[in-house]
């Protein structure tokens, strides 16, 4: 029964928000999570020992919306409930900014109870039924300053979302179906629609648009968590596939398949993101690159089978730290929108003298993404680190390119949010300080430097005892998904180990060194022809495919005219042939045999010539 | 019997007496139509309610070696719930729309007795009787078409009359071959052709479909459909739509489930080209779709594309395509029902009826633009409405007949319709009109709750669709 009540909080909120007609002095949104938090805490609390809640209506039926929470729902359902609690902390002084708060605090609301009843789906139907649902609501988000930036990234968006949502429904489709061509069909199609979500590398050209338009608040979510969700059903479909079981027997290539796409994601996200001068934009690229590090991380579990333990706790570890750090990023570049009205880099700067707070929270979160030493980024990479050079020493020589391309990933990752941190924070003074000169920092935005800060303690937190969020649930968590020695990896996982610190700090430095050249290079103004990119490519096949279908209808339309021609010339030509043409057709109706035109007797002809030939079939006994 | 009786007819005595009361009595007529629609829809609920349950119902009698029978099964049950329910929510929103227009009493007395030839294609008990409601239908919904009188509405009567002339002609012809062949016009029972496998079935089959694919819009044949749409929006929504077009739909299903019986189509050469006349209507009618621009002829070819996807299901021969098809039957009417009425408001209220002057309507209308997106979220296949099962079921079907590329169709076909409706959306929220001219009064209640009531039903089902699952699997039993 709790299952059914925890999606219900949210909208129970909205209604009430809907009907509301005065801004009182309630947040109802903060009200609304926090109540949703302590909700999660009792779940995570009945789930912990191992036990599975499950929850259907009591009505029959071929489908009935149906609730389980194991112990990995119930850390994300309470993942979620904090991070809402947070955004609604940021977003009524950030709303009051962007305008129509109203509208956007709703749709959050539905976003809310739909990724809730997402992570709490039983059957991947329910999942389906509320990922739709969670695509409907956020897109509000992304259309909501409906210029024309917007609605082009809803449409990408929404388009994206609704192939994905039909993708999962053959795809379940398929998989009851039976033979197991199919059910490979219906994992493929389920690993493309939810990597439409999660911002799978071909798949994600809609991400940089919806994320960057979006009001910051909505941005951060959707960056955030939003994503998750699709993360979330990769592991509901390795569930299918069987986490910790040799998938030699059953779909030995989807192991493999998450490690190329992972790579594959990690690499664009991170190239795109370091040519990028969009401060969102810049972040949204993060979003794909980071997306990678969990796709890779459950593709190693996947494909380590039984020992592959460590990519899939690396995996959900960094789904949480991803989300807490990605959200204080969008928070920060937020508060600094607001008061600059500025998101391009190149026109900042020098900003840490005017937002001292942000600036340190910021740094929080900076070193977060790029994985120092002491922040929960480092946790959660090293664990994946490991996991790759563990598949590295065992498995086929190209496990080493990609342990390869990691390193240069957290190279650039490191080099871009240098490149961020430098350009907005440090740096020379910029010049547009004037705009809104006349808000204080200080002054209303103790709910936006207050969400920032809870973020940033989790951050330290976590940094701080590395060892704490995997002991307690997510190793239980791999373990009920079928990875039977988690707990035994674990123990031998040794966080502050001198190695892991020492690359994490070469990377940094790296990092620092590849931006500082970048800068001087001016080589982070490039842009790149458009083959290269996907994005461009995409764009390529598309005035290509517009072309074609032009051309198409342009042949449609000629083939139904000549249709209509040719059939209105026969009709005539019928009618024409019985009527004598030297007189009119009222001529008391005779008509003579000698005036049957030639028309006229080929028809009879044909007819008679019809009648005998269908005579003579008929005839033989 | 009588519950069968009384449902049959209430819409032709519910007709006369409409046809009796004079023009000016308004509220009189507004409360004939309602009870006499309301008692044939309830009578249809109870029938249907024994028909699911095993009775069986027959009304019979003998004119010389004919013979003249009712007698539903499941699938005329639910035909009949269907078409009668909605029949109510058209009548109601009928009120609303016809509030300021002339002829108020023909319009009515037509359409209810359209309701009664509907019900009698839906509760014939075989072919001839099929064929004769078949034809009344035709008649009788002429004059709706026409209402307007204007020389466009004449030309496009004249048209639906002669393509469903030209449909019924091979009808009947098919009809009496079948008689010739088999000596037998029942549906209920064994199939016709049960055990008569011989040559010419496959022509006899495409004679059959020829004929009831004009009113089923299959694409040759279609052209009648958006000519129709100079009708009174509440004609479009529930005769081009549902009623109608559902009359050629369920024909084909009689003729393919009752007539020749599954088995022996699956053994007809021609049942492998069938399902691919249906998905090429499929992508054909809705492509042609997005290239119009007055709403309503949008609306009129993503009917033609969505009446194939029953077709579809039909054709691929398997239960969970047969119950694809009648789900997606019932489901697809109410919402379809609703996005008519969606454009009629819009157009009543703002005069606008083409798609690119839009900009802004919902701003005015946003109840009625939040009922269309819905209905559109719903026709592209998104979950909590009640489309997406037809389409769930229909995909299984493809998939069970072994036709997986018909999946692929719907699944395209799906995107296709958001590329076609939801710019119309995005468009009617975006940016203010200069003149807005919405009255509020009762004229737009009566329009507005049908509306919101459908989608509202329309999200029920899809959020449990158990309830309308015992019809769909009384419908499946009765073949399998």
């Amino acid at each position: 029964m709790l299952l059914a009540i925890i999606p219900v909080v949210p909208l129970i909120g909205a209604l009430i928000l809907f009907l509301k007609r005065d801004n009182g002095f309630i947040n109802i949104p903060f009200v609304t999570s926090g109540a949703a938090l302590i909700l999660s805490v009792f779940a995570l609390k009945n789930v912990s020992g191992g036990t599975i809640l499950y929850f259907k209506f009591p009505v029959n039926g071929p489908f009935v919306p149906s609730f389980r929470a194991d112990l990995l729902s119930a850390v994300f359902i309470f993942l979620s409930a904090f991070l809402w609690l947070v955004v609604s902390l940021y977003s009524p002084g950030y709303m009051k900014h962007e305008g129509r708060g109203k509208v956007f605090e709703i749709s959050t609301l539905f976003t809310f109870a739909s990724v809730l009843g997402g992570f709490l789906a039983a059957d991947l139907l329910t999942l389906l039924l509320f990922f739709e649902l969670m695509t409907v609501s956020s897109f509000f988000w992304v259309i909501h300053k409906w210029d024309k930036e917007a609605i082009k990234a809803g449409y990408f968006y929404l388009f994206y979302s609704i192939t994905g949502g039909l993708f999962i429904a053959l795809g379940i489709v398929l998989k009851n179906s039976g033979t197991e061509m199919q059910t490979a069909w219906s994992i493929i199609l389920f690993v493309a629609g939810f990597g439409i979500k999660a911002g799978m590398a071909p798949l994600h050209l809609w991400l940089p648009h919806a994320h960057s338009v979006a009001p910051t608040p909505g941005s951060a979510l959707l960056s955030g968590l939003l994503i998750k969700v699709g993360a979330y059903g990769l592991i509901r479909v390795g569930q299918l596939a069987g986490w910790g079981t040799n998938l030699t027997m059953g779909f030995p290539w989807l192991g493999v398949a998450l490690i190329v796409l992972g790579t594959i994601t990690m690499l664009t996200g991170v190239l795109a993101a370091l040519i990028q001068s969009h401060a969102k934009r810049l972040l949204a690229y993060h979003s794909i690159s980071q997306m990678g590090y969990i796709i890779l991380g459950l593709g190693l579990g996947l494909y380590m089978g039984g020992d592959g333990s460590l990519g899939l706790i690396g995996a959900v570890y960094h789904i949480v730290n991803h989300a807490l750090f990605k959200v204080a990023l969008f928070l920060g570049v937020g508060i600094i929108y607001i008061h600059t009205k500025e998101t391009d880099l190149y026109k900042l700067g020098g900003l840490w003298r005017r937002f001292p707070l942000t600036a340190v929270l910021m740094l929080v979160a900076v070193l977060g993404i790029t994985g120092a030493p002491g922040l929960n980024g480092y946790a959660s990479k090293t664990i994946l680190h490991h996991a790759v050079s563990q598949a590295a020493e065992t498995g086929q020589p190209w496990m080493i390119w990609v342990e390869r391309v990691f390193s240069v990933v957290g190279i650039g990752t490191a080099a871009s949010f240098s490149k961020l941190y430098y350009l907005i924070f440090l740096g020379k003074p910029s010049n547009i300080k004037e705009k809104s000169a006349e808000v204080k920092e200080v002054k209303f935005s103790s709910g936006l430097h207050l969400a920032m800060g809870l973020l940033a303690a989790v951050m330290i937190g976590i940094g701080i005892k590395p060892e704490l969020l995997p002991g307690t649930v997510i190793v239980p968590a791999a373990e009920k998904l079928g990875m039977e020695n988690a707990s035994l990896v674990l123990n031998n996982l040794f966080f502050w180990n001198m190695s892991d610190i020492i690359s994490m700090i070469i990377t940094l430095m790296l990092g620092m060194i590849v931006c500082w050249a970048g800068l001087k290079s001016r080589i982070f103004h490039w842009h790149p022809p458009a083959w290269i990119t996907i994005e461009g490519l995409g764009r390529i096949a598309f005035a290509g495919i517009s072309a074609v279908w032009q051309k198409a209808i342009k042949c449609y339309q000629t083939f139904t005219v000549f249709v209509q021609d040719t059939a209105k010339g026969l009709i005539n030509r019928t009618v024409m042939a019985f009527q004598s043409p030297d007189k009119p057709r009222g001529a008391a109706g005779k008509v003579r045999l000698a005036g049957i035109s030639a028309d006229a007797a080929v028809l009879i002809m044909a007819f008679i010539l019809l009648v005998i030939w269908y005579t003579l079939m008929h005839l033989k006994p | 019997m009588f519950n069968l009786i009384l449902a049959l007819f209430s819409g032709a005595a519910g007709s006369l007496t409409v046809g009796l009361i004079p023009e000016s009595k308004n509220r009189l007529r507004k409360l004939t139509v309602l009870i006499f629609a309301v008692s044939s829809a309830l009578f249809s609920w109870m029938l249907a309610i024994d028909v699911f349950a095993g009775e069986n119902i027959r009304i019979a009698c003998e004119l010389g070696r004919l013979t003249f029978s009712l007698e539903p099964d499941p699938m005329g049950a639910v035909f009949g719930l269907i078409a009668s329910s909605l029949w109510v929510f058209a009548a109601v929103y009928s009120f609303g729309y016809m509030e300021k227009k002339k002829n108020k009493r023909t319009y009515f007395a037509f359409l209810l007795l359209s309701l009664t030839m509907t019900l009698g294609v839906a509760f014939s008990g075989n072919l001839v009787v099929l064929y004769l409601f078949y034809e009344l239908l035709t008649f009788s919904t002429y004059p709706l078409v026409i209402h307007e009188r204007s020389s466009e509405a004449v030309k496009a009567g004249r048209k639906y009359i002669l393509y469903s002339l030209i449909g019924a002609g091979a009808i009947l012809f098919a009809t009496v071959i079948t008689y010739s062949w088999s000596g037998n016009l029942e549906f209920v029972g064994e199939p016709v052709f049960k055990g008569l496998l011989r040559p010419g079935l496959n022509g006899l089959l495409l004679l059959f479909i020829a004929g009831f694919g004009v009113k089923a819009a299959v694409i040759p044949l279609h052209r009648w459909l958006p000519a129709a749409m100079v009708a009174p929006t509440p004609v479009s929504a529930l005769l081009h739509a549902v009623a109608v077009v559902y009359s050629g739909v369920f024909g084909i299903l009689r003729v393919v489930y009752s007539v020749f019986g599954h088995e022996i189509v699956g053994q007809l050469s021609i049942s492998n080209i069938l399902p691919w006349i249906a998905a090429f209507t499929i992508l054909a009618g809705i492509i042609i779709a997005t290239r119009q621009d007055v709403l309503k002829r949008r609306l009129a070819y993503q009917t033609i594309s969505h009446l194939s996807y029953i077709l579809l299901g039909a054709f691929t021969l398997k239960s969970w395509g047969l119950a694809g098809a009648v789900f997606h039957m019932i489901s697809y009417s109410t919402l379809k029902v609703a996005l008519f009425f969606c454009a009629g408001i819009i157009s009543e209220k703002t005069g606008e009826t083409n798609i690119s002057r839009m900009q802004g309507v919902g701003r005015s209308l946003p109840k009625t633009m939040f009922a269309f997106s819905a209905a559109i979220m719903g026709m592209i296949g998104m979950l909590p409405l009640n489309t997406f099962w037809g389409k769930y079921y229909l995909m299984k079907g493809s998939v069970e007949a072994g036709k997986w590329p018909l999946a692929l169709v719907l699944i395209g076909s799906g995107i296709i319709n958001a590329i076609c409706f939801i710019p119309v959306i995005v468009n009617a929220f975006r940016g203010e009109r200069e003149k807005v001219s919405v009255e509020r009064g009762e004229s737009s209640l009566l329009m507005l709750a049908p509306t919101l009531v459908l989608i509202i039903i329309s999200l029920i089902i899809g959020l449990v669709p158990g309830l309308i699952w015992p019809g769909v699997e009384a419908v499946v039993k009765g073949f399998y």
